[in-house]
């Protein structure tokens, strides 16, 4: 009888190591510095969990109701412990050490997740987050989602027969000089992604000379705004740039807008649908992938 | 202008202002812990066999997070007002600060190199990261200085002009280095730049906090003992020199002095700007010049200053922090114009 008992119960961690695992208690009070990180808590239901966020957890809009714990790379060790919080969750970003040691003294659990933008990490990521919340299927149900939807926007771009649409993507604020997204950055990987060809040389995010944002001549101009939206962000770039209203792109009419939020903290629950809406904007040919992937105006 | 005060009620004055700060310090923050309890923890600290283990908690924020705070800043605000005094006592003018013999600068460009060129090389274990970052901006000074101060040597003699001209040229010349390295840097690593140039008391470890309790005891041992000298210099270099001191080796103590003691402190806490022009100046109005009592009066109110300021950055955002390089500027220059309109009625 023992026996039984004991040889099921080794079954069972075997088996299912995740559900006996989240049998010892799940952190309930949670505080999150990564914007990819807080969001996918969110997604993942445990938005009740938060008791506080970095400044760079932007979205969704209701994070910003949570108290801040400043940046992620600055945080204070006890400005956190007056949260009582049980779980830190962010990224290799998160900082400073000292400060790191000092909280895990304190007895708040601390976990550092990678945050390289590869689907295996985001695996792996999500698999942890899940654990943690005590909703384990949850987190590989929407990873496997999430991976089918850049599958589909990967077949679909591999179907499409034009070449690459040349793309240049500007982060502005309020319109003034524009900062263009070179080598290596969020930005160029998500215009790749897209089906793009991402056009400036230069490593990181610089200003542009009008000369050069000319001589590049793009044939997409994809503006991050991080204080205006839409029309507004479109129009104040113009207006402050003027240079760009005679690129091929503005003549065109080929201006698209991107939330910036996007370009920070790696792969977010939004990446395949922002995705979806910019590949809809290179190829408008083509019948767009998804209903709300349609190029929006 | 005649002095507001005796030296013996400014230094009753000060240690009863310091003995506050220090209870504030250790006292309040984010964490809101019972009067009774910090008491008892600052006992157990101490190592009175008290409590149990509801105090554990208040015993590690007291012991591991505030009091290495207190003592950070304790060391920070006293070596950056007595470097302040003994530059403006080697400049004879009282607008002078340590970032005139490039020490700021140089540590600021030190950081610089280990932030961002540190990022490039991939990045260094996160556990070496600060000490390299502190080492840098250490050296960083150190170079700078030695640089500025070389170049105000010619024929044995050390021109205190040349110097701070060179002093100048050197400053614009690190900063245009660190603009350089701005550029170069990727979003994050800008971030960790523009916040460590505002300077923090966050994270203080008592591992990064020996180096600078010594070399600010060290300075504090050393300077008053200059104190006579300062005071001779006070009428001029070569009356100085009638008068029977030593100038040119008072003058190469003060710029090593300079060099170690705000070296050590940026590399400890990041830039924090304003203590040492500010409260040499304010001590000189309570009490007048002489430097026997400005020295350690100014390392008190240093010291009293700063962990107020601290204060005010740890509680004013929390569970945020503000860098308290942004609160000793804004105490510190609506203080410092005040002071100068004073004077001119």
């Amino acid at each position: 009888m023992r026996l039984a008992q004991i040889l099921g119960g080794l079954a069972a961690v075997l088996l299912f190591p995740n559900q006996v695992l989240a049998a010892e208690p799940l952190p309930q009070r949670w505080v999150s510095a990564g914007g990819a990180l807080s969001e996918w808590v969110v997604e993942l239901g445990g938005e009740a969990r938060l008791v506080g966020v970095d400044t760079t957890s932007l979205h969704p809009a209701s994070l910003s109701r949570l108290p801040s714990i400043g940046y992620q790379r600055q945080l204070a060790a006890e400005g956190i412990l007056s949260l009582q919080p049980q779980l830190l969750l962010g990224t290799e970003e998160m900082g400073p050490p000292p400060v790191l040691a000092q909280l895990k003294a304190a007895g708040v659990q601390v976990e550092v997740l990678p945050s390289t933008p590869d689907l295996s990490t985001l695996a792996a990521n999500l698999q942890r987050i899940g654990t943690l919340l005590g909703e384990p299927q949850r987190a590989s149900a929407r990873f496997d989602a999430y991976r089918e939807q850049l599958q589909r926007q990967a077949d679909w771009l591999a179907q499409a027969q034009q070449p690459a649409p040349r793309v240049l993507l500007v982060v502005g604020h309020a319109g003034g000089s524009p900062l263009a997204a070179g080598r290596g950055t969020a930005g160029a990987w998500l215009v790749e992604q897209a089906g793009g060809r991402n056009l400036p040389e230069h490593e990181g995010y610089k200003t542009l000379s009008t000369e050069a944002l000319l001589a590049l001549d793009p044939e997409v101009l994809v503006i991050a705004d991080r204080r205006l939206k839409g029309d507004a962000a479109r129009d104040a770039l113009l207006a402050q740039n003027p240079a760009l209203a005679a690129t091929t792109a503005a003549r065109t009419g080929r201006l698209l807008t991107l939330d910036p939020t996007l370009l920070v903290g790696g792969l977010g629950p939004r990446v395949p649908d922002g995705l979806a809406a910019m590949s809809a904007a290179f190829y408008p040919a083509r019948q767009p992938l998804t209903a709300e992937a349609s190029p929006k105006p | 202008m005649k002095p507001v005060l005796t030296p013996r009620s400014l230094f009753i004055a000060l240690g009863l202002l310091l003995a506050l700060a220090l209870w504030l310090s250790l006292a309040l923050g984010p964490v809101s812990l019972p009067l009774l309890d910090t008491l008892q923890a600052a006992l157990r600290l101490l190592g009175a066999p008290l409590g149990g283990a509801e105090l554990d908690q208040a015993e590690l924020i007291l012991g591991q997070i505030r009091l290495p705070r207190t003592l950070l800043g304790l060391a920070v605000g006293a070596v950056l007002a007595l470097c302040g005094v003994a530059m403006q006592g080697l400049f004879r003018n009282p607008l002078a600060d340590p970032g005139l013999v490039g020490v700021s600068s140089g540590a600021a460009l030190g950081a610089a190199v280990a932030i961002v060129g540190g990022a490039a090389l991939g990045g260094l274990p996160q556990v070496y990261a600060p000490y390299l970052l502190s080492l840098c901006a250490f050296a960083g000074g150190l170079g700078v200085t030695a640089l500025v101060y070389r170049l105000g040597r010619r024929d044995g003699q050390t021109s205190v002009t040349t110097m701070l001209l060179a002093g100048i040229a050197l400053n614009a010349l690190a900063f245009a280095c660190i603009g350089l390295f701005t550029y170069l840097a990727d979003d994050a690593t800008l971030r960790t730049l523009t916040f460590w140039n505002l300077g923090s008391l966050n994270g203080a470890s008592y591992s990064r906090l020996w180096p600078l309790l010594l070399v600010t005891l060290a300075v504090a041992l050393w300077l008053p003992r200059r104190a006579k000298a300062l005071n001779a210099l006070l009428l001029g270099e070569s009356e100085a020199r009638h008068l029977g001191f030593a100038v040119e080796r008072l003058k190469r103590e003060l710029v090593f002095c300079t060099a170690l003691g705000v070296g050590a402190a940026v590399a400890a806490a990041g830039m924090i700007g304003f203590i040492g022009l500010v409260v040499p100046h304010l001590v000189r109005l309570l009490v007048g010049p002489d430097h026997r009592v400005l020295l350690p009066a100014s390392a008190l109110a240093g010291a009293s200053l700063l962990l107020f300021a601290d204060l005010i950055a740890r509680l004013l955002l929390a569970p945020a922090e503000l860098p308290i390089g942004i609160v000793t500027a804004l105490l510190g220059a609506p203080f410092f114009l005040y002071l100068l309109l004073r004077g001119r009625t």
